[in-house]
């Protein structure tokens, strides 16, 4: 990112962008090939060529019938910030409670330590039983998944503040409030904000997961309906989109994260 | 990071208390506030449940399945990446190759894998494997590569002033600077295992700790999906710990894992 910013050489430019490019389309090529002369059957890797009208079909006809690449992409997207959305309101406030309080945190470290390495998925029984097969289940697993990585990221950001920093706010007549406010919490900003991109990663990884079961709308659900039927063609577009919404997420955020805090990133450069 | 005795124990004392007041808690609201086995099983519940429901060697085989599940996608997405991460960052058309490729399908997330893995690979270990390869394949590649990219360059011309060149520079200074990071990768790489092995697990499979959860509906005693949440955990927990430790051992004490 930052290179890009100061503007490339000829040498760089082929190097960054037209190397890779060559590569990608040589393996496209070499794959649209072999499909079509018989080395890879096509059933199992269908060429970039279908995959493209299958990606038509699905903008416009939609899989399975009437429901369209863009119904799957908004559903996932809403469920994923839905979770997403709910877990940082807890674990913010919660997490800077934590952190400001040593008793607390050591009260608490071995249960976000464990709740963090349970691992999200298997909650699914239990989230079925508590809020049913529809939405509530999904945002439910998305946002523990969320949560925990947030509320150790907060907690961590907290302490990591240099003790200097308070000590200097306070020998300057800083109250405790102002403290909090306009020293303790910027300080702390830029390892929340990262922990908020590590939770958003997790939250991206679970959906997929708890659409596989239960539901005919959105991308992982997309992609199992599509096996089922033989439609591994679907299935890969499905792939593909879902790898095109992380991408999406990671510059999002990166762009939130410049916006938001303008000293990081030019610290970075 | 250095800690006096009293101290540590204080802290772990406090851990313990604040994780059983925790447990504690659980118990009593699930025996007294939601009376209810089917909605909210209490631990100790679970664990009566889940005893009354497997034997011991059952349970020995769930979770000696699911480890060896991971372990073997671990150990090729070990090989593989830190294979990779080197050659790529040390060979610059090796990296020029595989990076584009790498970094096209490192979006995807793995377990969007599951459905075309089972196409590949059949419903057996083939396509566990091969989503838990993927999983941990992207962060231990990615930190490898890191690591040996930010080996520092005096080091390098250094060792070649004293006539260390060609691969006995890459064995012998390049790859011991950048151990750090692949370590880095290899934790971050064998949590995401976990992870994705059980969501395999819960979606096709009739064995491991996953489908021990997921059976649970089948025979309608949430109590064995509880039991099997806190086993992954520990199971989990605990292996993450032991990696991690054997890496340090690995690495000698000065390595921060």
């Amino acid at each position: 990112m930052t290179r890009r910013a100061r503007g490339l050489s000829g040498g760089q430019w082929i190097a960054q962008y037209a190397s890779p490019t060559l590569v990608i389309i040589a393996l496209l090529a070499l794959w649209e090939v072999a499909a079509s002369v018989g080395w890879l059957r096509p059933i199992l890797f269908p060429p970039p060529s279908r995959l493209a009208r299958s990606l038509y079909e699905l903008a416009t006809d939609g899989y399975p019938e009437g429901v369209t690449l863009w119904v799957h992409f908004g559903i996932t997207m809403q469920r994923i910030l839905t979770g997403y959305a709910g877990a940082l309101a807890l674990a913010v406030p919660l997490g800077l409670v934590i952190g400001c309080v040593p008793l607390l945190d050591r009260l608490t470290v071995p249960v976000v330590a464990f709740s963090r390495s349970v691992a999200t998925l298997s909650l699914l029984p239990l989230a079925i039983v508590w809020f049913g097969t529809g939405e509530g289940s999904k945002m439910f697993l998305i946002g523990y998944g969320c949560f925990w990585v947030m509320l150790s990221n907060v907690v961590a950001a907290v302490q990591q503040v240099d003790p200097l920093l308070i000590r200097a706010a306070h020998s300057m007549d800083t109250g405790r409030l102002g403290i909090f406010t306009r020293v303790l919490l910027p300080a702390a900003l830029p390892r929340m904000f990262a922990g908020a991109r590590v939770s958003l990663g997790v939250g991206f990884m679970v959906i997929v997961g708890a659409e596989m079961i239960g539901t005919i709308k959105g991308l992982g659900a997309l992609i199992m309906e599509a096996r089922t039927f033989y439609r591994n063609d679907i299935t890969m577009v499905g792939m593909a989109l879902l790898g095109v919404i992380g991408m999406l997420i990671a510059v999002m955020l990166q762009r939130i994260e410049a916006w938001l805090l303008p000293w990081q990133s030019r610290e970075r450069r | 990071m250095s800690m006096s005795a009293g101290s540590t124990v204080a802290r772990h004392g406090l851990g313990a208390i604040g994780a059983f007041a925790f447990l504690a808690l659980w118990e009593l609201a699930a025996r007294w506030v939601w009376r209810d086995v089917q909605v909210l099983p209490a631990p100790t519940q679970a664990i009566a449940i889940a005893w009354n429901h497997l034997t011991p060697s059952e349970l020995a085989g769930h979770v000696g399945i699911s480890l060896m599940r991971v372990a073997v996608g671990f150990t090729m997405a070990a090989a593989l990446g830190i294979t990779l991460g080197v050659a790529g960052s040390w060979y610059a058309w090796i990296g020029r190759l595989c990076r584009p490729v790498i970094d096209l399908l490192r979006p995807i997330p793995p377990l969007a894998w599951i459905p075309i893995a089972i196409v590949w690979f059949g419903l057996g270990e083939g396509s566990k494997w091969f989503v838990i390869f993927l999983g941990a394949f992207f962060p231990i590649f990615s930190n490898a590569y890191r690591g040996m990219d930010s080996v520092s360059p005096i080091l390098l011309r250094a060792a070649r002033t004293m006539d260390v060149d060609g691969v006995a520079l890459l064995v012998r200074v390049a790859l011991p600077a950048a151990l750090p990071d692949i370590a880095t990768g290899l934790r971050v790489g064998f949590g995401l295992a976990f992870g994705i092995l059980i969501a395999a697990e819960l979606i096709a499979a009739d064995s491991g700790m996953g489908y021990l959860v997921m059976q649970s509906r089948q025979i309608g005693e949430l109590g064995v999906a509880v039991f099997g949440i806190l086993l992954i955990g520990v199971v989990s927990l605990v292996s993450d710990l032991a990696l991690a430790a054997g890496l340090r051992h690995l690495l000698g004490r000065s390595a921060q894992i």
